[in-house]
């Protein structure tokens, strides 16, 4: 079994005539936290389309020993690479508990998918107690847990999880984080896509910076804090 | 005080089965957001499949229903495939002219295969009746109202408690997320069509069995359906059976206190207060 989980290199995609991404290589190896930073437009959600199939991309695009490149959405999913879309996109006229068993609706392992929800539940003591509130009527903190509880319920091998911290106060984005390296501790890589560098450096191993398409650098998160262009671009300092 | 009861239990029991009317409409509509115009056809056709198993087959009516259900589903889902999923997405007034065309295009069909004659099905206990503290219940009304309740209720329970009816309410809820977990909204789509359809039947059935029907009879019940959707809440099911009760019986005092000529009035009436009054509530849902 091979280190890298995810291995894109010279992906170009995008809407149409014009290509939103160009010539974009990243990886992320098994058991890594990696962060892919970059501010509102640069082309992370387009890069997250590409992986998940749902937007065309030439390049290369292997996930896990497969070819993504001839793949419907849902044999990627299959495959264990499962999103946290952004907004969360819960169904919010259902419980909690029709949310995280919505993650499941692939498997067929009923044992797998009771275990999945015990682990879910010791993740978030809150999401057990509000297992029959409806989703919608929770706070935005609580529908981001149950968000990432849905994702943990499909049993990914790669948690792929888009701008968390949007909205959130950050005490509440702080104990997502936790949660996410806990989750890491339990052999899931994540791939963390935010616009809040400071939250996402806090837990990631290695971290990319994407700027109007492309990557402009990559390295060890201690590294990249150190790096004059991103202090200057996205810490304000 | 006695006629008052027995005008209330005859409006009770015409009220379930105008819930069953209404349930497919109001599954489809909060399901797929299509007004589906050809839903009282398919109400028709249920009645003539149901009619053609009695008289042809022999079969006892409340045998035959299963039967002609599946008959209804097999269509609505082959429609829903082949047809209706190419305008699923599209704008509201694609879906309104659509299901108008195939309203009159079913009519029509019907008219050539099965002629204008009225008809009804007719078992030998069609006008049986028993009596209940001093109250007249007609046995094939009381039965068709059962079978209404337990369909509600089947409804509910597969929506609320099944693998495939959470999938059938999560795609109505969020199509993006629907997707990203690997539902099939297509396939979602059609099932649920199908459903409809087949509920329709049932209703269709249950109809000729308490009325006389023709090719025709599609458009005014496409109204009722429309208006004790929208009071029952589309994919509520037992909500809309509750609406079908709130129609069933204030139409049974319309025609005690003004005039059975009248009784239309309320349905109608009710449409077009609800247009006027919140149209944007009826029809920017989703």
């Amino acid at each position: 079994m091979s280190a890298v989980l995810l291995e894109i290199a010279g992906l170009v995609a995008g809407y149409g005539e014009a290509p939103v991404l160009s010539d974009v290589g990243l990886r992320v190896d098994r058991g890594e936290i990696v962060t892919l930073v970059g501010s509102n437009g640069a082309g992370k959600t387009t890069l997250l389309r590409a992986i998940s199939r749902t937007v065309n991309a030439a390049g290369t695009l292997r996930f896990d020993g497969h070819d993504l490149s001839h793949l419907t959405p849902e044999r990627v999913f299959d495959l264990g690479l499962v999103q946290v879309p952004e907004g969360r996109q819960l169904f919010d006229r259902m419980s909690v508990e029709d949310n995280l068993r919505m993650g499941a609706y692939r498997r067929r392992d009923r044992q797998g998918v009771a275990q999945s929800f015990d682990y879910v539940y010791r993740l978030f003591p809150r999401l057990k107690e509000r297992r029959r509130q409806i989703a919608g009527s929770m706070s935005g903190g609580e529908q981001q847990m149950c968000a990432i509880g849905r994702a943990l319920m499909a049993a990914p091998k790669l948690l792929v999880v888009d701008e968390m911290s949007l909205g959130l106060a950050p005490v509440v984005v702080d104990q997502l984080l936790a949660v996410l390296s806990e989750v890491r501790s339990q052999g899931v890589t994540v791939l963390l896509v935010e616009q809040d560098v400071f939250a996402a450096f806090e837990i990631a191993d290695r971290g990319y910076v994407m700027e109007t398409g492309r990557i402009i650098r990559e390295g060890a998160v201690a590294e990249l804090a150190e790096d004059a262009e991103v202090r200057r671009a996205y810490l304000g300092v | 005080m006695e006629l008052f009861s027995q005008i209330i239990v005859n409006g009770i029991l015409l009220g379930g089965l105008y819930g069953l009317m209404a349930l497919g409409m109001g599954l489809v509509w909060g399901v797929l957001n299509i007004v589906n115009l050809a839903h009282g056809a398919l109400i028709m056709f249920g009645a003539y499949a149901l009619y053609y198993l009695f008289s042809g087959l022999g079969l006892d009516p409340f045998v035959g229903l299963p039967l002609a259900m599946l008959i209804l589903f097999c269509f609505g889902y082959l429609l829903q495939r082949g047809l209706l999923n190419l305008i699923v997405r599209s704008a509201l007034l694609n879906t309104l002219l659509i299901t108008f065309g195939l309203d009159a295009v079913f009519a029509h069909v019907a008219q050539l295969a099965f002629s204008a004659d009225f008809r009804t099905i007719n078992p030998t206990y069609a006008g049986n009746n028993f009596q209940f503290f001093g109250l007249t219940i007609p046995l094939a009304r009381l039965a068709a109202f059962g079978v209404a309740l337990l369909l509600a209720v089947l409804l509910w329970l597969f929506l609320g408690h099944t693998r495939t009816g959470r999938a059938i309410r999560a795609t109505a809820q969020n199509l993006t997320a629907a997707r990203l977990y690997g539902v099939n909204p297509r396939a979602m789509y059609a099932l649920t069509f199908g459903i409809g359809a087949a509920l329709a039947g049932a209703a269709g059935g249950l109809y000729g069995i308490v009325s006389q029907f023709t090719p025709y009879i599609g458009a005014s019940l496409t109204a009722k359906s429309f208006v004790i959707a929208i009071l029952g809440g589309l994919d509520k099911p037992l909500g809309v059976i509750g609406g079908g009760l709130v129609l069933g019986v204030a139409e049974a005092l319309t025609a005690l206190y003004l005039g059975p000529t009248y009784t239309d009035v309320i349905s109608f009436g009710l449409l077009v207060l609800i247009l006027v009054s919140r149209p944007a509530s009826v029809f920017e849902r989703a």
